[in-house]
């Protein structure tokens, strides 16, 4: 049913340049109904994809005066190189396959982000989109649409450069719902463990550092450990590729030593009091032991609370969003 | 969308349970239903609130979820958005959320572990025709390693497959060649992620696997697969009718025979020759020393 077979059996698929718009959807925009149906299948609110598209058109970038038409542009740049743009394309697809794929678009994304998988542009068309790269567009609206209503994620362009997109929660409050996780998230312990070392420490923390403290839970570079497997890669590899950390060399060092820094995504998703609560459970000691750390974080989770005042609101139907 | 409606209409067979309204309303009702059947299956009868969306976030995040957790989880997305409302029961909020993701072909399913009998449930595309959610973390030879895997682990006897015989096959995969040194760690990380389980240097799958491909591995191995004489869903591990072959899970075993000195065949009335199963019951709330050995096998490399 998938475009591409899903079971890799043709992993020499050719991954032909994006030439088509893209555009993330902001939204669930105003105009939708609020209810929460969703519509029928037959009458997708895109129309105008189906026929003009013979050859994709150098338009001005479109209705959202936003930075993602960038991309639009500069995709139409490349694709102009070729002189192709005047062959008429193959006929419009019906508008349920178009929301078919907008469905497997959606599960796409779903796993990509819980398997923590970096969100590539090129590998959504390559992966799902493949023959309906030009209509990609209306695809991805619609996909954003979906994932907005029912599951309160926005799909958002966080990179324009690398073409990246991620999966945002759009409700509040965030916070990393530890609720039934606690101890079933050996990953986070190990996680929450380094970070809370590099936060403490103000400054990046060699990894000498970090292996002593590991070595509290039993865990050695060399030795595979029957929950986390191979430690060292795990933390130097597969942490950093997820941006939870940065591995980087200590300039002007010999022989070469490494440190690690708190990532991007680290900064996104762990506030600082919750380190402080992890320090606490972890050294039973209170949090005000670190009375400057401490400050830090009543400090940040003041801000937060005041960029997200409706925090505590419950609501009761979809938001405006 | 109408009055008195139920809360919690099931998707499949779209009935309205009346509460003690008057007979116009009734009426009313049952000729708006009507009217929206005229307009295809497109009716969609569930409500999606903030606290169904978290639900649902949640949910995805972890891929699989014992019930137990799933009633936690339910209980915080309350508190965090709609503190006041009294709490819906489990299976009618996961049959509202499921008659929206409908249209999607997606859908919260329960499963019920093979060994122990706990419910679990995870969110599982029904479109899918093949191993699409692994396919995105794993490479060519490492799929072909799981399938090479699941055909053994289905011919078997016992659901279980040695790693032995499935590390004889590694010259056979697609893809990269494998030594089997690395597909040992391969199988590892199947295990971590809750594809396969081990026991004792043999592997079969995981609760997880069996919610999410069962449909799959139905369609695929449609005469290699067994089925639970009791529940008609897909049988990996259970117990046999040594004289008529008829199969059935241990915890579909336990209930069936609950509290019956001389088990009998329900096929051909034999005497049932194995014994009785222990198996997770929901009603008591806690057991400690399930969930020890649980905790071991749903180990998970999220974070």
């Amino acid at each position: 049913m998938s475009e591409q077979s899903k079971d890799l059996s043709d992993p020499n698929f050719a991954a032909e340049a994006p030439s088509s718009e893209v555009q993330s959807s902001p939204g669930v925009p105003a105009g939708v109904p609020p209810s929460a149906t969703l519509a029928e299948p037959q009458s997708p609110p895109l129309g105008p994809t189906a026929a003009p598209q013979a050859a994709p058109p150098p338009q001005a970038p479109s209705d959202e005066d936003d930075p993602k038409a960038l991309l639009e542009a500069a995709e139409e740049g490349r694709a102009h190189q070729a002189p192709s743009a005047a062959q008429p394309g193959p006929a419009p697809p019906a508008p349920a396959q178009l929301v078919q794929k907008a469905h497997e678009l959606m599960w796409y994304v779903l796993v990509k982000d819980q398997k923590k998988m970096i969100i590539w542009f090129p590998d959504m068309v390559k992966d799902v989109i493949g023959s309906y790269k030009k209509w990609c567009r209306s695809i991805l609206r619609r996909t954003s649409l979906i994932l907005a209503r029912v599951f309160g994620l926005h799909l958002r362009l966080t990179s324009l450069h690398t073409m990246e997109f991620a999966l945002v929660k759009a409700l509040e409050p965030e916070e990393l719902d530890r609720v039934a996780l606690s101890n079933r998230m050996p990953m986070t312990g190990l996680l929450l463990m380094i970070l809370s070392l590099i936060y403490v420490k103000g400054r990046g923390a060699r990894e000498s550092a970090v292996w002593n403290v590991l070595r509290i839970l039993g865990l050695r570079p060399w030795k595979k450990h029957s929950t986390f497997g191979d430690v060292r890669k795990l933390i130097t590899e597969e942490f950093v590729q997820q941006n939870y950390l940065k591995y980087q060399r200590v300039p002007y060092v010999e022989p070469p030593e490494y440190e690690f820094f708190w990532g991007s995504r680290a900064s996104r998703e762990i506030t600082k009091m919750q380190i402080m609560e992890f320090l606490a459970r972890v050294f039973k000691k209170d949090p005000q032991a670190w009375p400057s750390r401490y400050r830090e974080a009543l400090e940040e989770a003041r801000a937060l609370r005041e960029a997200n005042p409706t925090a505590h609101c419950p609501r009761n139907s979809v938001s405006e969003d | 969308m109408g009055a008195p409606r139920s809360r919690s209409p099931r998707p499949k067979g779209r009935r309205v349970r009346l509460a003690a309204v008057p007979a116009s309303a009734v009426r009313a009702a049952l000729g708006r239903l009507a009217r929206s059947h005229m307009q295809g299956s497109a009716r969609r009868t569930g409500i999606m609130t903030d606290v169904h969306r978290r639900f649902l976030q949640l949910l995805m995040t972890h891929g699989v979820l014992e019930e137990r957790d799933v009633k936690r989880m339910q209980k915080h997305c309350y508190k965090v958005h709609d503190r006041n409302a009294t709490i819906d029961k489990l299976e009618d909020f996961i049959n509202n959320i499921n008659s929206v993701l409908e249209s999607l072909y997606i859908e919260i399913k329960r499963g019920v572990t093979e060994d122990d009998g706990r419910p679990i449930y995870a969110l599982v595309n029904l479109a899918t025709t093949s191993v699409s959610k692994m396919a995105m973390d794993f490479a060519e030879n490492e799929l072909d390693l799981f399938r090479k895997a699941l055909e053994l682990i289905i011919d078997s006897e016992s659901g279980f497959a040695s790693s032995t015989n499935i590390l004889n096959l590694v010259d056979q995969l697609k893809g990269k060649k494998m030594k089997k040194k690395e597909a040992e760690q391969v199988l590892q990380k199947f295990v971590q992620n809750k594809w396969l389980i081990e026991k004792e240097g043999e592997f079969t799958l995981h609760g997880r696997a069996i919610l999410e491909m069962e449909q799959y591995i139905r369609e695929m191995y449609p005469d290699a697969a067994k089925i639970c004489n009791i529940c008609h869903s897909l049988l990996i591990q259970g117990q046999s009718c040594e004289t008529c072959g008829i199969r059935m899970h241990l915890p579909c075993v336990a209930k069936y025979f609950r509290s019956n000195a001389e088990p009998r065949c329900p096929h051909c009335n034999d005497y049932w020759p194995h014994e009785l199963p222990e198996v997770f019951d929901p009603e008591k709330e806690r057991e400690p020393g399930i969930s020890k050995s649980n905790k071991k096998s749903l180990r998970s490399r999220r974070h």
